[in-house]
């Protein structure tokens, strides 16, 4: 159907931007501007201040009513930043939006040749000419409606994970809540308090995990993971595998006919197995079964059966008896489920702090870190909240705390970046040493102090004045006696001026995070990029913080860059918000740049068929001979196809060959040679 | 590419000839049980000494250790040596050369005046990590060629900074903590014994014990407190010049500070030498400063 | 022949999620580097014909750069592996025709990468300085 079209005698519009000094600054606008008028095809040239503000869009508005335009050209910044608005803009003067063009001349010129006026004002006219043949050739095009499946999916159960699947839920949307451990609750419940309030954080984080539980737009999904993405916005088949869990909840001994049974959370089966592991809850602190939940508030309170551990000795069935809620023969599930939207708050593990050597963690005994910390001085931890030196079990009096351990470093061995809740929650582990231990001293090593969060600074204050040491200076190296397997921190006091070696009892690293082991998988399957230290990438770092460049793919919490828990409450509540506009909607519009079979060119060779990633194309019987058939809901408009037809008999809409060979001849061949 | 893995030019230095002579011929003995040749490189000169010469003039350094690098070239051998000062200026200046085509350049430039030029084809070892690698020797092997098991000494590992750092460009991982030398140690028999800020400077190196005595006696004094305070037999190292700032030291920080130690200093060589079963004549230990005889009586 | 006030005639043909994305973050982080680059923007690396690169020495180009996702990374999974094999390919036909093959260059830049955006960029246009101008110009026009 679709032919090499021959449009009207093209009439172009040019509209060159000053993006106040942004462009102005090294760009000769009117120059530009003047060029463009001596292009063919251009009917009328035009520049202004700021092209994107309402009597700029009002300038393209005009000029298309007036002068009969069939293309728009606007030199500006990014399409990536205002090709939207432009398309909006051409679409007010009755034109289709999808005859607009737009010359890069800012991000890709003006602000990278900042002193060099000539050769970037040169640059800007082979832009413009670039644009304007294109623009000549440009077809009117109708963006395709999809529904969007009344559905979300958010994946990654810590707090920001919970706040999105509960606000979604609460907005009426069916969620679907994954998350890979036994347990919802993240990083947050294995915290003892929380600065500057000092709440317990496990008072205030059960009470949500109970939430999600009871939910019932919540499909609460723990120990799964996701195992395949199909699909875009609207309309992504995610597949799940269950993993096996060997336990059976009541509903699901229900649906096996078990009257009355599956796991009630009693924890009779504990008693009785006999195979004990570290628990990776307690960072292996602390001992647990084969048989296991992480602690007591877990949700959903059933039991898990670890079995790489396991050794199917059945005591545990037997104790469990008539509830028959321990199935050892449990093989993993996968099932596949259709949503709209996705979030994505997979989160953050702590960096192996051992490969800094100079701090000796895992060589020293009474080095830890401060995830370990938490857990040592929580009430429900395993020494019942009694800090203790994990070498001889005595009480420290004096204690280091290393801040910017493996953040901020350009060693190369740890991360570049602040991980900016670290100094705040070493400010909360001296107050909490303070008030526990009778003439304790802590000692914070610092670079900075950076407590910028409201009523944080306060907080700083407040540890000062409780008796907190500060020692503004990087740490060089902890060495132990190893007769008392006391530690010799030494650093520079850099306040001072002088080197110190400070002998203490315990060391705490405030370990730099980095993205769960798990986010890179992930985030390949949804097709989302990050940033070059891992963390997921925004769409926008300013305008767009919750949204990817994935279409109906928004992110949530740590996993896209280190933040305390209220940024990642927040964080979340906008992706939330964000991920249930489309589904609201109900329908979202897709960029219609599909692949088109020209019949009349194509030979039914079917080589394209494999090309293409999504299974768009198919031969088929037409008219007594074999061409080549798109289905369009499939086509996500890569253009793989169409960059390898051996007889060029794919139109790709928007990026057709004939505009981009004109693109190229008008940059070679057009201009001043 | 394929080199003899046991067949090295043997480059001696300076300290161990002149006030070590039991390194030099322990170093020939001790390999050459474990399956290792050292054939004399001749016509070395000083490493030179990193701290003396490079610290005056880089360029001096460079085609100096260059020249010795060139004599192994000529022999087609890898070079192995015994002291962490020659590692420092060999080792690195060959690594230098070969990643730095300008520095390379520079150094041809002086050395065609006496016919010679920089290629790049050999690699430095020192002959302890010869000795750990299990691919060339092995702890296994060392364990197998002791007929004299140094039971009961407890020893302290001093490893030197030039043979492990700078780290970023070394090859020895962990440069803070670092286990491998006791393991080397642990295969004699003896017991190697930890102690406060192993991995401080003897005191001698970078020029510091030529430039201000006082101040490098204070460093050694410093590790020897260290030591004794976990009671030691003997310290080893793989370094004649710090050998030499812990033995002589220790005569020199009686003589300052009045403060007494009388704590052994061997080279993990003559060790090694022990326990193979050479004699202590055969090992000249008695040109050390510090007695060793309470160290071979309990040995012995 | 030299020319004195020869400038190199490069052109890139960039995919619009990482190397486009890339690109303008350069610009927001105000990396400079040459100007000799111009750059038109695909979908997709996938999209790109090698007769459009053909075309573009044909043209007189004096160099051809095509920059897209890292592997892994496609937008569309796996459009820039196509990409690569096709470059790979066309590689070793611009050695048969007598052309050399640095002048055609594919490399990987994330929407993260404005930096390496810049050192690409400065490299590519040094690469083309070097070698000169294309010896296919004459048949341009
Ligand atoms: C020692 C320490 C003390 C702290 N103290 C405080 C404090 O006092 N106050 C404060 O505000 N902040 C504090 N924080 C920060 C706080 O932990 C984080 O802000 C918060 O946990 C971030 O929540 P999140 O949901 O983004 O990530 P996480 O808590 O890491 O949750 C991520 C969840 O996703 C799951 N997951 C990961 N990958 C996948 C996958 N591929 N598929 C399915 N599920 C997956 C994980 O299992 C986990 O449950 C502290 C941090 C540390 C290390
Ligand atoms: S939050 Fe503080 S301790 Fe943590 S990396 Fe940033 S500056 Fe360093
Ligand atoms: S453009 Fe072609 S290859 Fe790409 S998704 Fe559509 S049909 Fe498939
Ligand atoms: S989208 Fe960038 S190479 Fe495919």
């Amino acid at each position: 159907m679709a032919e090499v079209k021959k449009n009207e005698e093209p009439r172009i519009g040019v509209f060159v931007c000053h993006c106040g000094t942004n462009i102005a600054g090294s760009i000769d606008v009117k120059a530009v501007m003047e060029y463009a008028r001596t292009l063919p095809n251009v009917i009328v040239a035009d520049d202004y201040q700021y092209m994107c503000s309402t009597p700029g869009q009002n300038k393209i508005a005009e000029a298309i009513a007036e002068q009969k335009l069939t293309g728009v050209v606007v030199a500006a910044c990014s399409p990536r930043l205002h090709e939207p608005t432009f398309r909006n803009a051409t679409k007010a003067g009755g034109l289709n939006p999808f005859r607009f063009e737009m010359a890069n001349i800012r991000e890709q010129n003006s602000w990278v040749h900042m002193h060099q006026p000539e050769e970037a004002t040169a640059k800007a006219k082979d832009a413009v000419r670039i644009a304007v043949a294109k623009a000549s050739l440009l077809e009117d095009l109708v963006p395709k409606s999809v529904p969007v499946e009344k559905a979300a999916m958010v994946v990654g159960g810590g707090v920001g994970g919970m706040q999105a699947a509960l606000d979604l839920a609460n907005a009426g949307i069916k969620t679907y809540l994954v998350e890979k451990s036994p347990t919802i609750g993240g990083r947050m419940s294995q915290l003892d308090k929380t600065f500057p309030t000092l709440d317990c954080s496990q008072c205030i984080l059960t009470p949500k995990m109970v939430d999600v539980y009871r939910n019932e737009g919540i499909e609460l999904l723990t120990y799964t993971e996701v195992e395949a993405v199909e699909g875009y916005i609207g309309n992504f088949d995610v597949t799940l595998r269950k993993k096996a869990r060997g336990v059976i909840t009541p509903a699901e001994a229900e649906a096996r006919g078990i009257v009355g049974g599956g796991c009630t959370g009693c924890g009779d089966c504990v008693d009785v197995c006999p195979v004990i592991k570290p628990n990776p809850f307690e960072l292996g602190m602390a001992p647990r079964k084969a048989v296991y939940i992480y602690h007591p508030q877990v949700s959903p309170l059933i039991y898990t059966v670890d079995f790489d551990a396991c050794v199917k000795c059945g005591l545990c069935v037997e104790a469990c008896g008539e509830k028959k809620a321990i199935d050892l023969e449990m093989k993993d599930e996968l099932m596949t489920v259709k949503v709209g939207t996705v979030v994505l708050a997979t989160g953050y593990d702590i960096f192996p702090i051992e490969k800094k050597f100079e701090w000796g963690y895992k060589n020293y005994d009474n080095v830890i870190t401060s995830l370990e910390f938490e857990r040592l001085i929580c009430a429900s931890g395993p020494t019942g909240g009694h800090l203790i030196r994990p070498s001889d079990g005595a009480t420290p009096k004096r204690v280091a705390f290393v801040l910017c351990a493996g953040s901020r470093d350009n060693t190369g061995v740890g991360k570049p970046y602040c991980s900016r809740f670290c100094c705040m929650y070493s400010l909360k582990h001296a107050h909490q040493i303070i008030e526990k231990i009778p003439g304790v001293v802590p000692y914070i090593f610092y670079m900075d102090i950076r407590s910028f969060g409201k009523m944080y600074e306060e907080f700083y204050y407040r540890i000062q004045d409780e008796g907190a040491k500060f020692i503004r200076g990087r740490v060089a190296n902890i060495l132990e006696d190893p007769v008392t397997k006391n530690l010799h921190v030494n650093a520079e006091d850099t306040l001072l001026g002088r080197p110190i070696d400070m002998e203490v009892d315990l060391v705490v690293l405030a370990a730099a995070i980095e993205p769960s082991a798990e986010t890179e998988k992930t985030r390949r399957l949804f097709g989302v990029s990050c940033s070059q230290d891992g963390w997921l990438l925004e769409a926008h770092p300013k305008l767009n913080p919750c949204g990817t460049t994935t279409a109906g793919v928004y992110l949530a919490g740590v996993c896209q860059g280190p933040k305390d828990i209220p940024d990642t409450v927040a964080q979340a509540e906008g992706a939330a918000s964000a991920a249930s506009i489309p589904i609201h909607r109900g329908e979202v519009e897709l960029e219609p740049y599909f692949a088109q079979c020209m019949e009349e060119k194509c030979a039914g060779c079917g080589l394209c068929v494999n090309q293409c990633p999504y299974g768009a194309l198919a031969l088929v019987e037409k008219d007594g001979r074999t061409v080549m058939q798109v289905t369009e809901a499939k086509c996500k408009g890569c253009g793989t196809c169409g960059g390898f037809c051996p007889g060029g008999a794919i139109w790709m809409q928007h990026f057709a060959t004939p505009q981009i060979v004109a693109q190229i001849d008008a940059f070679l061949l057009g201009g001043e040679q | 590419m394929s080199k003899n893995k046991h067949q090295y030019a043997f480059f001696l230095g300076c300290i161990a000839p002149n006030r070590y002579p039991g390194i030099e011929a322990a170093a020939i003995r001790t390999s050459k049980n474990v399956g290792i040749d050292l054939l004399p490189l001749k016509g070395a000169s000083c490493c030179p000494a990193p701290g003396a010469f490079g610290s005056i003039d880089l360029n001096v350094w460079y085609a100096m250790a260059a020249r010795n690098v060139v004599l192994a070239e000529q022999m087609g051998m890898d070079i192995a040596l015994v002291c962490n000062g020659c590692y420092k200026s060999i080792w690195e200046v060959n690594h230098k050369l070969k990643h730095n085509d300008e520095l390379r350049d520079g150094v041809n430039e002086v050395l065609k005046e006496i016919d010679m030029e920089f290629k790049g084809s050999v690699d430095v070892w020192h002959l302890a990590e010869l000795y750990y690698d299990p691919e060339i020797v092995g702890v296994k092997k060392i364990a197998d060629s002791i007929k004299r098991p140094l039971t009961g000494a407890r020893i302290a590992v001093h490893y030197g900074c030039h043979l492990m750092k700078p780290g970023k460009e070394r090859h020895f991982g962990d440069t803070e903590n670092p286990m491998w030398i006791e393991e080397l140690v642990a295969a004699l028999g003896a017991e190697p014994v930890q102690y406060r800020n192993k991995m401080q400077c003897c005191g001698a190196g970078g020029g510091v014990r030529g430039y201000d005595l006082a101040h490098a006696l204070d460093i050694t004094n410093e590790k020897m407190i260290n030591m004794r305070d976990v009671g030691v037999d003997a310290v080893t190292e793989v370094c004649p010049f710090c050998q030499l700032q812990f033995d002589r030291g220790q005569i020199e920080i009686k003589e300052k500070f009045g403060a007494e130690y009388g704590i052994p200093v061997l080279h993990y060589n003559e060790l090694l030498g022990l326990a193979q079963g050479m004699s202590p004549d055969e090992l000249a230990l008695d040109l050390h400063a510090i007695d060793v005889e309470p160290f071979l009586k309990k040995i012995l | 022949m030299a020319d004195e006030n020869w400038k190199p005639k490069i052109i890139a043909i960039i995919c619009n999620w990482c190397s486009y994305a890339g690109a303008d973050l350069a610009g927001g982080a105000r990396i400079q580097y040459p100007p000799d680059i111009r750059a038109i923007r695909v979908m997709c690396t996938g999209r790109i014909d090698p007769l459009f690169i053909l075309k573009a020495f044909q043209d007189g180009a004096d160099g051809v750069l095509v920059s897209g996702c890292h592997f892994g990374d496609c937008h569309y999974l796996e459009g820039n592996f196509k990409a690569a094999k096709r470059m790979f390919l066309l590689k070793s036909v611009l050695k048969n025709i007598g052309l050399d093959d640095k002048r055609l260059r594919m490399t990987f830049v994330s929407a993260s990468e404005g930096a390496k955006w810049g050192s690409v960029m400065t490299d590519v246009i040094k690469t083309i300085n070097e070698l000169g101008p294309s010896p296919l110009k004459e048949f341009a026009r």
